[in-house]
């Protein structure tokens, strides 16, 4: 009864409310600050009410602001580095509980610490670690020799990107650990037992087996990471506010600035957007390497044949 | 002859006549004028403002209790970080949703504020004789120069300074007057150890207490890309002679002379001080270095008068309380030198209880509160409170008056927060080494100039 009225076109008219909602709070401010990237509208500047403009903002973007583009190579970086690290770490470490861990669940538990925490926390924590002055680390970089009295991380403009880095990967590798352990449990035993039984030493196994298996976890946790990563903000505001000079601003920092600093919203609109078509791309490519060679790839059938 | 001596007679008549009606009548309206007449057709309304999370606002928050028992006006205070209490105003201001009624805010945004026409000028409050109270005279009250410095706008008054802030120099007196030290300092440097009065004694006392391994510092410089850092090297760039606008007020603009000699010479001496900071001085603000001296931890630096009641006066929150010393800016080629800087009441054009909200600015203004609030922390800017036998036993108050007497104004136009972040950005480069003094301000002059249009040209182009 129920199906024969869901089928008479009811279903649809569920789903309407969710539909609104997210026309109102997702589409809606979209395309409201396509179109504010058109206007020249400016909070502090008098006579800048929103006029029509245009191009002009996005003329600015591409030809006129090498800090802008400062900014996002800088991210881009941070995106590739920090991905791949918490991808090889995350990824050996859920090897490791998965093979030679058989009671891993409290380790991950105490691994999941760090992701659990707020990013604002985490900013503060490393900011009392990494000062110049008390900070722990700090301390024990002097004592072992690596820094000199007057060495401080967050002060110099080589070595903060690195630690900003660092501090990341410790917050997020538990995040990929956890996903890929989530993935490992949920294969099938068959093509490994195949696999041994035809003699695949380890290497082979992982090579051909574990990882196509793997492939379409890999590039979620890719994609949120990378995501995530490039949408970073909280970190670096607590510990460096983009500086020392603009060693560490980051597009979202960037973007933060001339919002909400000089009240270029206008300007502000043009910036986020680009933020959102390079995540848009992030998102497509993913997706593409996930499903390009699906036709081909299909290992069950070809280890147990 | 005689008809001129009888005018004469008549016209001395009339004066004395016309000044005795004025003085009683004038008298009458300060007897009849009352708060709680006045504020009774706002009683029961509530009036909210917002500002920063420092001493003078903690003073007032204890303050308006007697207010709103005289007048049934209840007043909200929000008390935020700097940058915080700039933003939320930012963005009340331009939704237009009246949050605030009244706003205490840096003086350096009045221009942007002013010119998108989010403000009320006060004339028309200030001659309401229902509001006004007689004895109030900013006039003759204030300070003109801060006041008209911090609230005025084009010659129309906006508002009243809430804190009328400069900079100063902080020292260890108790250092100072150690014999050991004394001797110590006097054969290393062939002259006695005093308050530093030129840079090169600044240098040199700095040296000589910088203790690194005793986790002592000569000075500590405000360094992390924030708005203190370009706070603090204004008091360097004016001491040295130079300036960012070739201006004589805030509400100008004017040629860009931020890369001038003077500037480059004052950016590098700045930054030579870093050898007597502690290691993680580029990520300190105002906040930090403070924490620093009440911990006992630094010599000397340039702070906020602002700042100074937390470190010199309160015993419970500073280790050195009692044993500070506090002098004007030490001098360079620009001879004695402070900066104008000052949060102001101001009232919003969306502020629904706007009569309300100056009759409380007004009461905040009376001597007896502003005596309160500036013994608790706060900054006046008026010269009687200065004057009272309380406030001339505080040991910064001297330093206070002069510094206030030589203060420099700084830039107000609508572009002014702008140019600050751009200043901002490139000192804080050239401090960790990204790139030369020349480069730093050659580009902050490019940008700063680009802002600003044709008002502001280059002195000294970049070649």
């Amino acid at each position: 009864m129920m199906t024969r009225v869901l089928d008479h076109g009811v279903a649809p008219l569920l789903l309407i409310p969710s539909v609104i909602l997210l026309l109102v709070i997702l589409v809606g401010p979209f395309f409201y600050m396509v179109w504010t990237g058109f206007t020249d509208l400016h909070y502090a500047l008098p006579g800048r009410d929103g006029a029509f403009v245009g191009f002009d903002n996005f003329r600015r973007l591409m030809q006129d602001d090498p800090i802008f583009w400062h900014s996002f190579l800088l991210t881009l970086k941070f995106v590739f580095w920090v991905v791949l690290v918490e991808f090889i770490f995350g990824f050996a470490l859920a090897m490791l509980l998965f093979h030679y861990i058989k009671q891993h669940r409290f380790i991950l538990t105490m691994l999941l610490v760090p992701m659990m925490l707020a990013p604002i926390a985490v900013g503060l924590i490393w900011k009392l670690l990494l000062s110049g002055d008390f900070g722990m680390f700090t301390y024990y970089m002097r004592m072992i020799g690596i820094f000199d009295q007057q060495t401080s991380v967050l002060g110099n403009a080589s070595l903060v990107m690195p630690a900003i880095m660092m501090i990341d990967v410790w917050q997020w590798t538990p995040f990929v650990t956890l996903v890929m352990l989530a993935g490992l449990l949920s294969l099938p035993k068959e093509p490994f037992e195949a696999a041994v039984m035809d003699g695949a030493r380890p290497v082979q196994v992982f090579k051909d087996v574990t990882l196509p298996l793997m492939r379409p976890i890999i590039a979620l946790v890719l994609l949120l990471r990378g995501i995530d990563a490039f949408k970073e903000f909280d970190k670096v505001f607590i510990l460096t506010g983009g500086g020392p000079g603009i060693s560490t601003e980051m597009l979202s920092i960037y973007t933060f600035r001339i919002n909400f600093k000089d009240w270029d919203l206008s300007y502000g609109a043009v910036c986020a957007f680009m933020v959102y078509l390079v995540v848009l791309i992030m998102c497509s490519v993913f997706y593409k390497a996930v499903y390009w060679n699906q036709g081909r790839s299909k290992p069950t059938q070809a280890v147990t044949s | 002859m005689k008809n001129s001596t009888i005018t004469g007679r008549f016209c001395r008549s009339s004066i004395v006549g016309a000044a005795l009606a004025v003085f009683t009548l004038g008298s009458a309206d300060a007897i009849a004028w009352s708060l709680e007449e006045a504020a009774a057709p706002y009683k029961g309304a509530t009036i909210r403002t917002v500002g920063e999370a420092l001493p003078p606002l903690e003073a007032m928050n204890k303050l308006k209790s007697e207010f709103e028992k005289r007048t049934g006006i209840e007043v909200v205070i929000e008390m935020y970080e700097h940058s915080e209490a700039v933003n939320k105003v930012m963005l009340d201001l331009n939704s237009k949703r009246g949050r605030y009624d009244f706003i205490l805010q840096p003086h350096r945004e009045l221009g942007r504020f002013v010119t998108n026409g989010h403000l009320e000028a006060l004339e028309k409050y200030m001659s309401n004789e229902k509001l006004r109270d007689p004895s109030f005279n900013p006039e003759k009250q204030l300070y003109q120069s801060l006041w008209k410095e911090i609230s005025w706008y084009e010659g129309k008054v906006y508002g009243f300074p809430f804190t009328a802030l400069t900079m100063y120099m902080w020292y260890r007196d108790d250092l100072l007057n150690d014999p050991k030290e004394k001797s110590g300092f006097k054969a290393k440097y062939g002259y006695e150890l005093k308050p530093a009065s030129n840079w090169q004694e600044y240098t040199d006392i700095s040296e000589w207490f910088h203790r690194p391994d005793e986790g002592f510092y000569g000075t500590a410089l405000q360094g992390k890309r924030h708005e203190a850092l370009w706070y603090e090297w204004l008091n360097f760039l004016y001491s040295f002679g130079g300036d960012m606008l070739d201006t004589k007020s805030g509400s100008e603009c004017g040629p860009v002379i931020v890369n001038s000699p003077e500037a480059v010479a004052s950016l590098e001496y700045y930054k030579s001080l870093m050898a007597y900071s502690p290691a993680d001085t580029l990520n300190y603000t105002w906040d930090d270095v403070m924490a620093l001296m009440q911990q006992g931890k630094v010599y000397q630096m340039i702070m906020w008068n602002d700042a100074t009641y937390a470190v010199a006066e309160d015993h419970e929150a500073s280790t050195v309380a009692g044993k500070m010393g506090f002098d004007i800016v030490p001098q360079g080629d620009g001879g004695k030198i402070g900066q104008v800087e000052g949060w102001t009441y101001l009232v919003p054009a969306y502020s629904k209880n706007q009569e309300a909200a100056y009759l409380f600015i007004q009461w905040m203004m009376e001597e007896n509160q502003q005596l309160n609030q500036h013994l608790n922390g706060g900054a006046t800017a008026r010269p009687d409170v200065y004057a009272h036998p309380d406030v001339q036993k505080i040991s910064y108050s001297k330093a206070s008056m002069d510094t206030n007497a030589v203060a420099q104004s700084k830039p107000t136009i609508p572009e002014s927060p702008q140019i600050t972040d751009i200043l901002v950005r490139e000192l804080s480069g050239y401090m960790s080494d990204a790139k030369s003094a020349q480069e730093a301000l050659d580009a902050s002059a490019v940008e700063i100039s680009k802002l600003l249009g044709s008002c502001a040209p280059m002195k000294y182009p970049v070649q």
